[in-house]
């Protein structure tokens, strides 16, 4: 018996999420990010969990790791200087993307600039066609020019995407060979071997996040063992992927794009997890965090997964756990326009200099300096004894915008959050409407610092009866990373019909794929794990342009037809078996189970939990109502609205006629 | 602005509303049949008020075009609307709601206490109706009766169920009866939900107060349009441009437009405009002062000058639009009308333009302007069928900015457009690409310089392919620049291009193809802003290095020597010290100029004139025989040669003859007309 470590990077914060084998206990703790000195975080929270809580490193059994150094190199726009290689006569591929702006309205609609600016883009002579056949050989000396131009722009790798490579690599292989032969202090990456789907920009944009960030990641990789190594943790480090799932820190180094987007998937997971604890079968995520929100859905307890998530202003198109993001956080600035009305959010203070309560030099009201106004919170210190809040500066902050209201600090205050909670309902409708979610056995579970201040407000909008509060609403990203399982995903394009003549190319691709997947994750370096293997493929009717992922149970062509017409009614609410149909991917994902979590359980309630009056501002009033700490709660305890629960990392407000039920494993069920 | 709900509470109604259109959007999107619906997002959602007017529209999904759609008068031509029961209108002659007979209007009333508060509201883009051709459109219709099918206002679902009756005629006139159906489903389902939000809403703030925040909603946007306004100098700010064509081969249609800005409302008179046209590129509007078709230029204007301004019909209060009747902003029926997107995207760079002439300082120069749509008809080899497919839209820059370079390839008011992979139209059709990309040296030279334009050049597998390229414009009036920036380069459609077959194929949008025929495209590029000489010399080396410009045009547009790829300060500072030309506001480019010294303003009046006095179906028979007539050669004094052609004419054919008498009123008379050499 032993220890499980989940260390997870946030912009202001590292949580960490602590399993102790042997109790079942889970011990959590947070300390300030250093992006300024990669590891530095993790090692003063390893330190600190060791003491705190008596961890012996050496018995430290997994530990996985999720962080934000590949992101944040792509937002700072501080990556590797890449070249691309891209087929002759396309080179502007990453110029073009797929055309289509956000901002449709603007004249001055805008999109990111190419993280490949034109000037390193090299073309390459030599031609495949759409079956894979050749057209033109692959000029060597227009690879000979490329790497003279790669090297004259200087560039540190290089990026190789050419035209029907999803079909056929021989040519991306070929180059690949001369630039190493030539060059071998380029590094390389061909875009089929990090996803080899058909579709161009999206393939070469996918290739070129992985090499973007590729120096980084790996740099940060490699500190983080020598971190670990040296506080004695034996353990090989697990890495956390946006695909929900952990992979080896040592494929990391390559597979960088895998973990891009890590954070939000892991929230996503995290709260699957506590839901599964709790019973919840559908269900939203709220994960509020200072500058934005993250939302997701659960359905029948699993995670929604999207291809094309955006980060940093770029599509990725590994298969990620699909997370919205919404500019309102506990730090969105409330203002009032030329025109009277009161505006909450997009502009943010962030965490520096973060609400004006945090008394570090933020002077605007915020969606969080609100709460503080109402009395909500104010009963102790922040994000675990991180900061203290400053209820006069809040008021002073939310003087500014009640004089411009015409209305009292107070009821400024409230109509801030129900403004927020107004746009956080848009974003929602959004999300359900795009999914067709019946919302007649949805749960929303709220987390993050500001979540659960309002998130029985926002469910109530949604018209949704109950709301979750993890136990520890902080570090369910933590949480996420530490009971993910180790998860691949491979997808291979094969564009054929739907017909018998098809089934056994089908059945040479998974099995090929599953192949790729056994050896993957006997790399991982987890012996005797045993991996669990799912497959599916991405079709649609003939003369569609976007296809839809359905799972398989049967390589067949009648079991695959079924199942594709079941899955295009549930999505679109039409299907026409007598149409054709087109296989365009096979993709396969294969899982090897974390060992199960068994989370301790409460002591169950003898007596009401122990509380204290305080007095907050609600529906227009000031009213007293009972203050409750969230380590006093026991299993069973009930708490009826209005009421609130505070504790270290956020502050539950349960308005007038909600009733809160504390569960077995601590989450707190509000019904609405 | 007097509101009538608290400023709080409105703002939670907009969201609400917004929430309620967004949603109705992704239930359309999702359930659509139509790869056109899916792929073009060609279809709108609004939620109305009760007198139909727009007060919610989203943002996420859909086209640009009806954020200030009125459905009012369409609505007040069905009697007896119950609850249960949805409207739906295509006929862009009644109501002046459709806008050509493929879009199909649907609007669904919510009642509450037997009263309609709001409507749920939306328009498809069938991809056929019937009609002359497939798909319905083709610049070569004349009449609005061969464009397909058309419903005036009616009620197309009775108390929850589709009309079956009308439903029949209606599929029997169509190509593809399916899809419409799957389509017509499609939007009647996100009615529904609009019509279950509306519910909602009234629950949530109240009867009245759900009525009273969509009022002040308009009021809101009006407001904030009017404080846009209030912000441009008080003028009249007058403003041409050219649709290249006004038929096949034919001749320019000149859209005029003369802004008004006083305090915190504008006219926009469109007097000047040509007569309606023999080909589908009029735009309906009835004349309607506030036709959502002619002000989308003013909604990006207004969206451009106040990022997020709220989108509602109170945003086109502030506007009064005035369209002559028989003109091509108010044809008379049965002019043909399918193709009226070729004409609104000239109306909004001509709305653009005006607006660059009030405030210069805040406008970007003129965008690409021409999004042509490439199709491909062959046959498959495979299985011998006859395949569609659509290749690409083919859409240039965006105009330099005030702040930063016209985006290249796309953007402005073009932005909505997505491309199909190479990667995916090469394994679906037998075509070849051999470029697709920026096209170097296109955007208009700036001190921020103008999106690049796009290129296409494929080649085809098998015989007798057809190739359509539809809204074919801008090959020879192009996208302008603005406070001494360059025009973008026009636009180019090639046949066997750098062969010795070549052939040029200008604003044809139809073509046949054989194996090995090469057929290149190249969209137009986006106008400059300001100065190139004042341009960045780091910037213009960046443009070489980048391919997107030569050194050649570096030397030539910019002043800017390059030599071997390093830049040569001396000679560049040398070069730039020289004295040039002050520079005009707007640069239209050598056609436009030959053009106009020939057609200059007063000419165009002239015939103006002379068009106002004749009977409606001799005008562009008079507009032809004129340009024929008085050919490209400019004069001295050309009004007096239009006043002799016309006099000629009227000649030869007695129903012009009032033209003459207009013309001695004007000073033209015969006896001066004829002293002309």
């Amino acid at each position: 018996m032993g220890w499980r470590l989940g260390v997870d990077i946030g912009g202001t914060f590292t949580d960490l999420c602590a399993h102790d084998e042997a109790t079942g206990a889970v011990h959590t703790l947070k300390v300030l990010s250093r992006p300024d000195l990669p590891g530095v975080d993790v090692a003063a929270a390893i330190a600190d969990v060791a003491r705190l809580h008596d961890v012996d490193l050496a018995q430290v059994t997994r530990f996985t790791h999720g962080t934000t150094v590949g992101v944040n190199t792509i937002i700072q726009r501080r990556g590797a200087t890449l070249a691309l290689f891209a087929t002759d006569g396309f080179t502007d591929v990453l110029e073009l993307a797929r055309l289509r702006m956000p901002d449709a309205y603007s004249l001055f609609g805008e999109r990111a600039a190419p993280l490949v600016p034109k000037d390193r883009v090299f073309p390459v002579a030599g031609r495949l066609l759409a079956d894979g056949t050749q057209l033109q050989p692959i000029d060597p000396a227009s690879v000979d020019a490329a790497i003279a131009g790669a090297r004259a722009r200087g560039c540190a790798g290089v990026v190789i995407c050419l035209l029907h490579a999803w079909r056929n690599p021989a040519h991306e292989i070929e180059v690949a060979r001369i630039v190493a032969a030539r060059a071998p202090d380029l590094f390389v990456f061909r875009s089929t071997e990090i996803w080899p789907a058909i579709r161009e920009y999206e393939r070469t944009s996918t290739a070129v996040l992985n090499g973007y960030v590729h120096p980084r990641v790996a740099l940060y990789l490699e500190r983080l063992e020598a971190v670990l190594a040296e506080a004695g943790v034996v353990a090989r480090p697990l890495i956390t992927r946006s695909n929900g799932g952990v992979m080896a820190a040592r494929q990391g180094r390559r597979d960088c794009v895998g973990m891009l987007l890590s954070g939000t998937a892991c929230g996503v997971m995290g709260a699957a997890f506590v839901a599964a604890e709790a019973g919840i079968r559908h269900a939203a995520t709220l994960d509020v965090g200072g500058t934005s929100a993250d939302v997701a859905l659960l359905l029948d307890g699993q995670a929604q997964f999207a291809a094309g998530e955006n980060v940093g202003g770029f599509p990725l198109f590994v298969p990620s756990v699909a997370v919205s993001s919404i500019g309102a956080g506990g730090g969105s600035i409330a203002r009032v326009d030329a025109f009277g009305l009161l505006k909450v959010g997009p502009d943010s203070a962030g965490s520096m200099p973060g609400p004006a309560c945090y008394g570090r030099g933020g002077t605007e009201a915020t969606l969080t300096d609100a709460f503080a106004v109402r009395g909500v919170l104010g009963h102790g210190a922040l994000g675990f004894g991180a900061v203290r809040p400053d209820v006069d500066a809040a008021r002073v902050a939310v003087g500014k915008v009640a004089a411009r209201l015409g209305r009292s600090e107070e009821e400024t205050a409230e109509a801030i959050a129900a403004v927020a909670v107004s746009a956080m309902y848009l974003e929602f409708s959004k999300l359900f409407a795009r999914n067709a979610v019946d919302l007649t056995d949805m749960t929303l579970i709220a987390f993050g610092g500001a979540g659960p201040m309002v998130g029985c407000a926002l469910a109530r909008e949604l018209g949704l009866r109950r709301m979750l509060v993890p136990r520890a609403p902080g570090v369910v990203c933590a949480l996420g990373g530490l009971v993910a399982e180790i998860r691949n995903d491979l997808l291979r394009t094969v564009m054929l019909p739907l017909a018998p003549e098809s089934v056994d190319a089908f059945k040479d691709g998974f099995a090929a794929l599953e192949r790729d997947a056994q050896a993957w994750l006997a790399d991982v370096g987890e012996p005797g794990v045993a991996g669990v293997v799912q497959v599916s493929a991405d079709m649609r009717y003939r003369g569609q342009s976007y296809e839809i992922e359905v799972p398989l149970t049967a390589v067949t062509c009648a079991a695959m037809a079924a199942a594709f017409h079941a899955r295009h009614h549930a999505v679109f609410d039409h299907a026409d078996p007598a149409a054709a149909v087109e296989v365009v991917n096979l993709r396969l994902s294969i899982r090897a189970g974390a060992p199960g979590i068994a989370s301790p359980v409460l002591l169950p309630a003898d007596g009401p939990p122990p509380s204290r009056p305080t007095r907050i501002f609600l529906d227009g009033a000031w009213r007293d109502v009972a203050l409750y700490r969230r380590a006093d709660l026991r299993a069973g305890h009930t708490i009826a609205g209005p009421a609130v629960v505070a504790q270290d990392d956020t502050t539950v407000l349960l308005p007038a006629q909600s009733q809160a039920v504390v569960q077995s494993h601590g989450h707190l069920l509000v019904t609405l | 602005m007097t509101l009538r709900t608290d400023p709080v509470t409105l703002q939670i109604i907009a969201n609400h509303c917004r929430a309620a259109a967004e949603g109705m959007a992704y239930t359309l999107y999702r359930t659509a049949h139509s790869t056109f619906v899916k792929e073009t997002e060609d279809f709108t959602i609004q939620i109305l008020d009760r007198d139909g007017k727009t007060c919610a529209t989203p943002m996420d999904l859909g086209a640009t075009w009806y954020p200030g759609l009125d459905y009012g008068e369409a609505m007040a031509m069905v009697e007896g609307v119950r609850p249960g029961d949805v409207c739906a209108c295509s006929d862009p002659y009644a109501g002046y709601l459709a806008t050509h007979a493929p879009d199909l209007h649907v609007w669904r009333p919510v009642f509450h206490d037997g009263e309609i508060v709001a409507y749920a509201s939306g328009h498809i883009h069938n991809t056929d109706v019937g009609g002359a051709v497939p798909a319905s459109l083709s610049r070569t219709l004349t009449d609005v009766q061969q464009e397909g099918i058309r419903l005036p206002p009616l009620r197309l679902v009775k108390e929850g169920s589709i009309d079956p009756e009308l439903l029949r005629v209606l599929l029997t006139n169509v190509r593809v009866p399916e899809q419409n159906l799957g389509d017509l489903k499609a939007i009647l389902g996100a009615t529904a939900t609009g019509e279950r939000r509306i519910r909602g809403m009234i629950e949530r703030f109240g009867r009245q107060g759900f009525i009273d925040g969509l009022a002040d909603l308009q009021d809101y946007a009006e407001a904030q349009a009017r404080a846009v306004l209030a912000s441009i100098p008080d003028g009249d700010y007058d403003f041409v441009d050219y649709c290249d064509e006004d038929l096949p081969g034919g001749e320019p249609v000149r859209l005029a437009l003369r802004l008004s800005i006083s305090g915190d409302s504008a006219v926009l008179d469109f007097t000047g405009t040509d007569p309606q046209v023999a080909a589908s590129l009029n735009v309906p509007t009835g004349g309607r002062p506030r036709h959502s078709l002619v002000l989308v230029g003013v909604y990006y204007v207004l969206f451009t000058l106040h990022r997020g301004i709220t989108l509602n019909y109170g945003l086109t209060r502030p506007f009064t639009c005035i369209m002559p009747e028989g003109s091509v902003v108010n044809p008379l029926p049965p002019a043909a009308v399918g193709m009226r997107s070729l004409t609104c995207a000239r109306l909004r760079s001509l709305v653009f333009g005006a607006f660059c002439r009030a405030a210069p300082e805040r406008m970007p120069a003129a965008p690409a302007g021409s999004s042509s749509i490439v199709n491909v008809m062959t046959s498959d080899d495979r299985t011998g069928r006859r395949l569609i497919a659509a290749i690409n839209p083919i859409v240039g820059g965006a105009g330099g900015m005030p702040h930063r370079d016209g985006t290249d390839g796309s953007g402005a008011d073009a932005a909505y457009l997505k491309n199909t992979p190479v990667e995916i139209t090469e394994t679906e059709v037998p075509v070849r690409i051999l470029r697709y990309g920026l096209a170097p040296d296109t955007g208009g030279a700036g001190a921020t310089r103008g999106g690049l334009a796009t290129e296409l050049m494929f080649t085809v597998a098998n015989p007798g392919s057809m190739v359509t390229a539809r809204n074919r414009d801008r090959c020879r009036f192009r996208p302008w620049g603005l406070l001494g920036g360059g025009p973008g380069m026009p636009s180019t459609f090639t046949l066997n291009p750098g062969t010795n077959h070549a052939r040029e194929l200008g604003n044809i949008d139809t073509v046949k193809l054989n194996p090995g025929d090469v057929l290149r495209i190249v969209s137009p590029g986006g106008g400059g802003r300001g100065d190139p000489f004042t341009r960045d010399p780091d910037a213009v080396l960046l443009d070489v290095q980048r391919g997107f410009l030569s050194a050649e045009a570096a030397r030539r547009d910019y002043g800017v020597v390059i030599v071997e790829g390093e830049l040569d300060a001396a000679a560049t500072a040398a070069l730039r010290t020289a004295r040039r030309p002050p520079h005009p506001l707007f640069a239209f480019g050598p056609e436009r100029t030959a053009h106009e010294a020939v057609w200059t303003p007063e000419a165009y009046a002239a015939m103006g004139q002379a068009m106002a006095a004749i009977p409606l179906h001799w005008r562009a028979f008079l507009k032809k025989e004129l340009f024929q007539a008085i050919g490209t050669t400019p004069v001295p004094d050309p009004v007096m040669r239009v006043a002799t052609a016309l006099a000629d004419l009227a000649a030869r054919h007695k129903p012009l003859r009032p033209t003459v008498s207009q013309y001695s009123v004007f000073g033209y008379t015969r006896r001066r007309a004829s002293s002309s050499p």
